[in-house]
């Protein structure tokens, strides 16, 4: 099958500044794939280039098969975009942007959806969105692309601006919906907490590269939190499966995909003088700083 | 259709750089062409130039290069410098022969100029027509307009805007006695209080015959002016200078410029090609000769004609100035249109 | 769907076009009224005189409010889309790019044609009274290149407004300066006589423009 969401060997400059080099990766239908990475890595640019607003140096997006730079409008009717800082038509009120959009979807709208949503907003329909607040602002965009139901969400930073507890909510009904109508979900979010009760599958990113790509149960199965004691202040050579290690009052801590055993073997190879050695398993917040370090 | 677009942007900006370019260089580059000021004498028989030179201050000579003084100059054209000479006691009695008064020299000296952008520019087909016999010793505008259609002539009276219809039948059925076929091809007319006396319109109809008509009492004076043979005209221009000598210049479409004297007969002039739709017409005139300056886009030339028949003595034509920068304009000195031109 | 970019391009309009249809109505109003105070001062006679002889139009201070009445007519429809990119939104809608941005397009030029339309008919209405056609010819063939001078600096202050890029941005303004001279080199009622049915058709092919700027927008051209 083909996957919803392609994007292969994409380079991207911005002038000289690389962003990343042949980066590829697939969303299968009906899964919910996040991307993350620290601000500045590519999140938005890849956003960009797989709605068709970026044009990469080299490489290209397929949706629905579809080359990005060629789409149909019947497939950009099932693409919904949130943009950063979910940008909306400033000008309009609630009822109108809602009739506005409707006319662009027909057989697939769902005025209820949106208006559910609106009146949980304690906003006046007649009050242009521009008077909004950010969070208000960011529900009209979000109940939108609800309302739209497509096929495939993309969502760049969809928890900005939004309260935490309504920030769990979204989460929540968003994995709901996606799994119960089999959407396939593509975000980005800085709040990594939310992630995790979200997406199934992960990219992490850091400056030019893919650090990881896995699903989420594997990565935190897999990934472990290593903690020892080390005499002396001096963070000793070590290889690069052992992830950012750094020495606080005389203890050391990383993470690494490898084994408690594996681990051993290679600190004693390194004639590394460490005792007390503990391994735990992480959250995606953690793992993400374990991977792309604190700095 | 982004081709289109980038193509449509394209022959823009290569159309505002041919435009804009020369335009520039132009502008920083010329230097003010000298002004001369060239005259016809008949007592020295030839031009007198009179402007700045470089390195040379201002001149006065002939066309041999044989220099004069200010005052030489003065005597040499006693009817332009009139004023100086009087004023110096100066002033000769008679010349040629003829005794001659200031005043005579006031009231037969004329200059005019016709520009091409005053034949080659949008017309409103809208006059006024004088009474040529006022009751009064002024003129006075009158409180009509008229236009020509196709089938007749129309007053308009300007406080009500409507058709004055017993004028206009009046005015058409003597156009139409008198053999005129409407609309007329070429009107020309000064209609000005500024002026000593009015003479009303000439007119070349529509089969390129040639009229004059004025207003006297209220009536309408029509008068068809037979052209030379093999003469087809071409332009009109009513001219009204105080000594009444002539009604008019009449240029043909071999570019020969003829004379319309008062009785309405057509003398040749001397000016070998006159083309008003390309060239600067001026002329300064008295009762002896007259000084015609012909600025066509390639030259410009100067003719000294007599004041008696018109008849060329002599011609004189300066060296050229430097040439126009090709490029692309949409105005230009020979008329007043606005439209694309290389 | 047309109906809906119609629908969401007049919302950002309307206000506009209700000022633009009073302020630019209300201008040539006032040209009117000063030629019929002129009138009542000085003689009909005197006016047609002027007109014919001097080639007074009398609305000389309309001459620059429909190029005023364009710019602003643009940067009021699409400052909005490019604000935080909203034209990414437009873009998105499931409609023919091109077709989306000649619907908008045309409506604001529409609407804005609309707004000269009763310019036109004020100075029709009035002038047909008191003058003869061709002094009415005259007046609205010298308007006629100003109008479109309007048009054009709608369609070019859009291409302007759409580039994504300012080094760009700035480029276009000095060539759409350029173009908009143009339309101003007359100084005789009916100069644009013969060159204006040709000046038209280049008018509204500057619609093609803005097509240009979204393509540069696509493609994320960034200073």
């Amino acid at each position: 099958m083909t996957p919803v969401l392609e994007c292969i060997n994409l380079t991207h400059y911005y002038g000289k500044r690389k962003i990343y080099e042949n980066l590829s990766f697939k969303v299968p239908h009906g899964r919910i794939l996040g991307l993350l990475g620290k601000n500045g890595t590519g999140k938005t640019t890849t956003i960009n280039i797989l709605s068709g607003y970026l044009e990469p140096r080299s490489g290209e997006c397929r949706i629905f098969g579809e080359n990005i730079n060629t789409i149909s409008p019947a497939t950009r009717r099932r693409i919904g975009l949130l943009l950063e800082g979910h940008v909306q038509y400033q000008f309009m009120n609630i009822s109108q942007i809602e009739k506005f959009y409707s006319a662009f979807y027909p057989g697939q709208w769902r005025k209820e959806a949106f208006y559910e949503l609106m009146n949980k907003l304690k906003v006046a329909p007649r009050q242009p969105i521009l008077r909004m607040s950010n969070g208000q602002r960011s529900q009209v965009a979000l109940g939108l692309i609800l309302a739209q139901n497509p096929d495939l969400l993309i969502l760049d930073d969809f928890s900005l601006g939004l309260d935490p507890g309504y920030r769990r909510l979204f989460s929540d009904y968003l994995r709901d919906y996606a799994r119960a109508e089999e959407k396939t979900v593509f975000l980005t979010s800085h709040i990594i907490q939310d992630m995790e009760r979200l997406i199934d599958d992960c990219i992490i990113m850091d400056y030019g590269r893919i650090l990881t790509q896995q699903p989420v149960g594997t990565l935190l199965d897999s990934l472990r939190r290593y903690t020892c004691r080390v005499s002396g202040n001096h963070t000793p050579e070590l290889p690069e499966e052992f992830c950012h290690p750094s020495i606080t009052r005389g203890v050391m801590e990383f993470c690494s995909f490898l084994t408690k055993e594996k681990v051993e073997q290679i600190l004693a190879e390194k004639k590394v003088n460490y005792s007390e050695l503990t391994s735990e398993r992480m959250n995606l917040e953690d793992a993400f700083i374990g991977l792309t370090g604190k700095y | 259709m982004t081709r289109i677009s980038k193509i449509l942007l394209c022959l823009t900006l290569v159309t505002l750089a041919i435009w804009q370019l020369p335009w520039c260089y132009a502008f920083l580059s010329t230097k003010a062409a000298p002004n001369r000021f060239i005259m016809y004498s008949s007592l020295l028989n030839d031009f007198i130039i009179m402007g700045y030179e470089e390195e040379r201050g201002f001149i006065r000579q002939d066309v041999a290069g044989n220099l004069y003084t200010e005052e030489a100059v003065d005597s040499l054209l006693p009817m332009f410098y009139m004023r100086q000479l009087v004023a110096n006691e100066a002033f000769p009695d008679t010349l040629f022969g003829v005794a001659v008064t200031p005043l005579d020299v006031q009231h037969t000296s004329f200059n005019l100029r016709i520009r091409p952008s005053a034949v080659n520019g949008p017309v409103t087909e809208l006059y006024f027509l004088l009474e040529s016999m006022p009751k009064r010793v002024d003129l006075q505008m009158p409180e009509d307009a008229f236009r020509f259609t196709g089938t007749g002539i129309e007053f308009i009276t300007m406080e009500t805007n409507s058709i004055d219809a017993a004028k206009s039948a009046r005015f058409t059925q003597m156009l139409h006695d008198k053999g005129f076929a409407f609309p007329p091809r070429k009107v020309s007319g000064n209609p000005t209080t500024m002026k000593e006396y009015d003479n009303g319109y000439l007119l070349i109809d529509a089969n390129g015959k040639v009229f004059h008509l004025k207003q006297t009492a209220g009536q309408p004076y029509v008068k068809a002016l037979p052209l030379p043979e093999n003469v087809e005209a071409e332009q009109i221009f009513l001219t009204e200078f105080r000594d009444r000598k002539l009604l008019g210049f009449l240029t043909d479409r071999r570019h020969r410029c003829f004379a319309i004297l008062s009785d309405g007969s057509m003398t040749e002039t001397g000016i070998p090609s006159y083309d008003p739709t390309t060239d600067d017409f001026t002329i300064i005139g008295n009762m002896f000769d007259m000084t015609v300056r012909i600025s066509s886009p390639d030259a410009t030339r100067y003719y000294g004609l007599s004041a008696d028949d018109y008849s060329l003595l002599k011609s004189y034509e300066p060296a050229g100035e430097s040439g126009q920068i090709p490029g692309l304009s949409f105005t230009s000195p020979y008329d007043r249109y606005v439209r694309p031109r290389f | 769907m047309i109906q809906a970019i119609f629908y969401k391009e007049w919302i950002k309009l309307r206000r506009y076009v209700l000022l633009a249809l009073t302020v630019t109505v209300a201008i040539t109003g006032y040209c009117m009224l000063r030629i019929d105070r002129a009138i009542e001062l000085n003689g009909a006679a005197h006016i047609w005189e002027v007109m014919v002889m001097k080639d007074a139009i009398f609305i000389d201070s309309l001459k620059y409010v429909p190029l005023i009445a364009g710019i602003l007519a643009a940067l009021v429809q699409f400052m909005p889309e490019m604000q935080r990119k909203c034209l990414k939104l437009t873009l998105h809608l499931p409609c023919s790019q091109k077709k989306m941005l000649y619907i908008m397009s045309g409506t604001g030029a529409l609407l804005l044609l609309l707004c000269f339309a009763a310019d036109f008919a004020v100075m029709l209405a009035y002038l047909g009274s008191v003058l003869p056609r061709e002094l009415v010819c005259n007046i609205l063939s010298a308007a006629a290149p100003w109008y479109l001078a309007g048009l054009a600096a709608y369609l070019l202050t859009s291409w302007i407004c759409l580039e994504p890029t300012w080094k760009m941005r700035i480029f276009n303004i000095l060539i759409a300066a350029m173009i908009i001279r143009v339309y101003f080199l007359g100084h005789a009622p009916g100069a644009y006589n013969g060159f204006l049915p040709w000046l038209t058709l280049y008018t509204l092919a500057l619609s093609l423009l803005s097509w240009l700027s979204v393509i540069r927008f696509k493609a994320g051209r960034q200073d």
